[in-house]
């Protein structure tokens, strides 16, 4: 919990650059498995973290995604800024989806995203201001431990 | 004088001058120069052959079985791998190989473009019974096998649990041939032909099975000249079409050693094939992440193109894929398989591995996982202190290789020069 026994890294990414799309999940994912993560839950933040990292390229103008590990929990943070999100209930049902046609046509924005990552995280929280960006928190327990 | 022998391949110490050719070359960061020579981290070298291409100066030796070993075998049989018919001129038909190497001093030669064809057919069985999980991943590059056992670990379920083509000829011979010729199993030996050092690993260290059905792997380049020697020669046409006939060579199976050559035999699936190994890596990068989940079958070749850019097969690559797509062409889709043998053979697990695949993960940076958080810390501060010019004089292909190495107590901030004028 305390700041000091904590890893703690952040990485920006830029909107609309879909040539680096998977860059900083995948980055995130190999500081992971150096911290010895079990292959499992590595895979499930990998996921999340390029859903997220997605969503960043797909609507927002850049972000920070942030990271840090303790021994008991994995945290990832992506603060945008952005066009917002008007309706979260809506954008979290399956399929929901504001992806463009080009988008689509890519393979990306099935309205798979957000509740992809709230499905492999165990503590999600999402707030987001319309006009200015979207916070996204994400929180996977270590060791089984559920907060 | 070499290194010991824990993989396919070895730095002569006597050749290498410690460049760093190879160094960058390796894609999992397995080679650092010590004491100004290669050196190969033995947990971390998936046998790709990356390093062999790279070295000017021939230093990195492959281990495959010599054809002297061979003498202690009183019945010898060869199964090439099916990349060898892309290796000679374009007048020179399988048919010609197959019977050059009978010539050479194998006893029966064995043709795997069949063999190819049922196990891929078994794929089809495989994907048909088994709507999940996907992608479904190929099994026969074995460094795709082991790159995915330690830098993708979770992905080790993914992998098709078929053993390759190359295992299960030798195993359909090994259950055939000592009755049918009154020998003891071990007088028969069982050699692939092959255009990469992996396939000696898989089959002294296999990974899903106690023991091997094959004995050794010749190199395509070690035989290579005595085949041309008797390709040479042009003789006996007759007895060389009656021995080893077209038709039992399968048109699916025969250009295999071409990516894309397994995923052209499932045409109902969802498939993609990919070859080079910065490609794999990206491609299971992808899976990883949740990607392709769509796609029921992912074909992974390592080499270049596929196994004809194996790193032991002599002909330039692009002829030998030109080659076989040629073969490939003019045989057709003509199948000489049995389905409903491959359906028995599938239901009673003739195919299958003994056991799972088991994942080997990397070395975390420290067992205790406080500990590793420190150190992944200070991982970041030394990197924030070098040059970042990624140089190669520390011996570590990149400044965050040393970096790593550093937290690892494995080497030291000061093997860095551009650090010196810090204070120590
Ligand atoms: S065989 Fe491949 S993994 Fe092993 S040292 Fe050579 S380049 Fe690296
Ligand atoms: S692609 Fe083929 S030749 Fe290359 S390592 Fe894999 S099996 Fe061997």
């Amino acid at each position: 919990m305390t700041g000091d026994k904590a890893f703690r890294t952040e990485f920006s990414v830029k909107g609309r650059e879909f040539s680096r799309a998977g860059d900083v999940s995948c980055r995130i994912k190999n500081l992971l498995k150096d911290i010895g993560i079990d292959a499992g839950t590595v895979r499930r933040l990998a996921i999340a973290a390029f859903e997220a990292e997605m969503n960043v390229i797909m609507y927002a103008r850049q972000a920070v995604i942030s990271l840090a590990v303790t021994p008991e929990k994995v945290s990832i943070i992506v603060d945008d800024e952005g066009p917002g999100i008007p309706d979260i209930n809506l954008a979290m049902k399956e399929g929901f989806s504001t992806a463009t046609r080009e988008m689509r046509e890519l393979g990306f924005g099935a309205g798979m995203g957000l509740p992809n990552i709230r499905k492999n995280s165990d503590v999600f929280h999402l707030t987001s201001e319309p006009g200015q960006g979207t916070r996204l928190e994400i929180t996977v327990c270590l060791d089984g431990s559920r907060p | 004088m070499t290194q010991a022998k824990q993989h396919a391949i070895s730095i002569n110490l006597n050749k290498c001058t410690g460049c760093v050719h190879c160094l960058t070359a390796c894609p999992t960061q397995a080679i650092r120069i010590r004491d100004g020579k290669a050196r190969v981290i033995d947990r971390q070298c998936i046998d790709c052959g990356e390093c062999i291409r790279h070295c000017p100066r021939d230093a990195i030796e492959s281990h495959t079985t010599s054809f002297s070993d061979l003498q202690r075998f009183a019945y010898k049989v060869a199964i090439p791998a099916t990349a060898l018919y892309g290796q000679f001129g374009n007048s020179v038909l399988p048919y010609e190989i197959l019977y050059a190497l009978r010539k050479i001093g194998f006893d029966h030669v064995y043709d795997l473009s069949a063999i190819c064809e049922l196990y891929i057919a078994a794929v089809e069985e495989y994907l048909t019974e088994h709507a999940q999980p996907r992608p479904v991943i190929a099994s026969t590059c074995p460094v795709v096998v082991r790159l995915i056992q330690r830098r993708f670990p979770a992905l080790s379920e993914l992998i098709v649990p078929f053993e390759p083509p190359r295992e299960i000829g030798a195993k359909i011979l090994r259950s055939t041939l000592p009755a049918a010729l009154k020998l003891k199993p071990e007088d028969i030996g069982i050699i692939h032909i092959t255009p990469c050092p992996a396939k000696l690993v898989s089959i002294n260290h296999p990974a899903t099975m106690k023991k091997s059905f094959l004995d050794g792997a010749v190199s395509i380049r070690d035989i290579y000249p005595p085949i041309l020697d008797i390709l040479r020669k042009k003789d006996d046409t007759a007895i060389m079409r009656h021995l080893f006939p077209d038709s039992s060579m399968s048109g699916l199976g025969i250009g295999w050693s071409i990516s894309g050559g397994e995923t052209r035999s499932l045409p109902k699936f969802r498939t993609v094939a990919v070859s080079g190994v910065q490609d794999t890596i990206h491609v299971l990068d992808q899976v990883e992440s949740g990607l392709l989940r769509d796609v029921d079958y992912l074909e992974c070749m390592v080499c270049p193109d596929g196994c004809v850019g194996g790193p032991l097969s002599i002909e330039n690559r692009f002829l030998a894929k030109s080659r076989i797509l040629h073969l490939a062409k003019k045989a057709g889709d003509k199948s000489v398989i049995d389905r409903s043998e491959i359906r028995t053979m599938y239901r009673e697990n003739f195919l299958s591995f003994q056991h799972p695949l088991e994942p080997q993960p990397s070395a975390p940076l420290d067992a205790d996982p406080a500990e590793a958080i420190r150190k992944a810390g200070l991982r970041d501060e030394i990197l924030q202190r070098l040059p970042g010019k990624d140089c190669g004089f520390c011996g570590a292909p990149y400044c965050a290789t040393l970096a790593d190495d550093i937290v690892r107590g494995l080497a030291d901030i000061r093997d860095c020069p551009m650090t010196w004028k810090e204070t120590p």
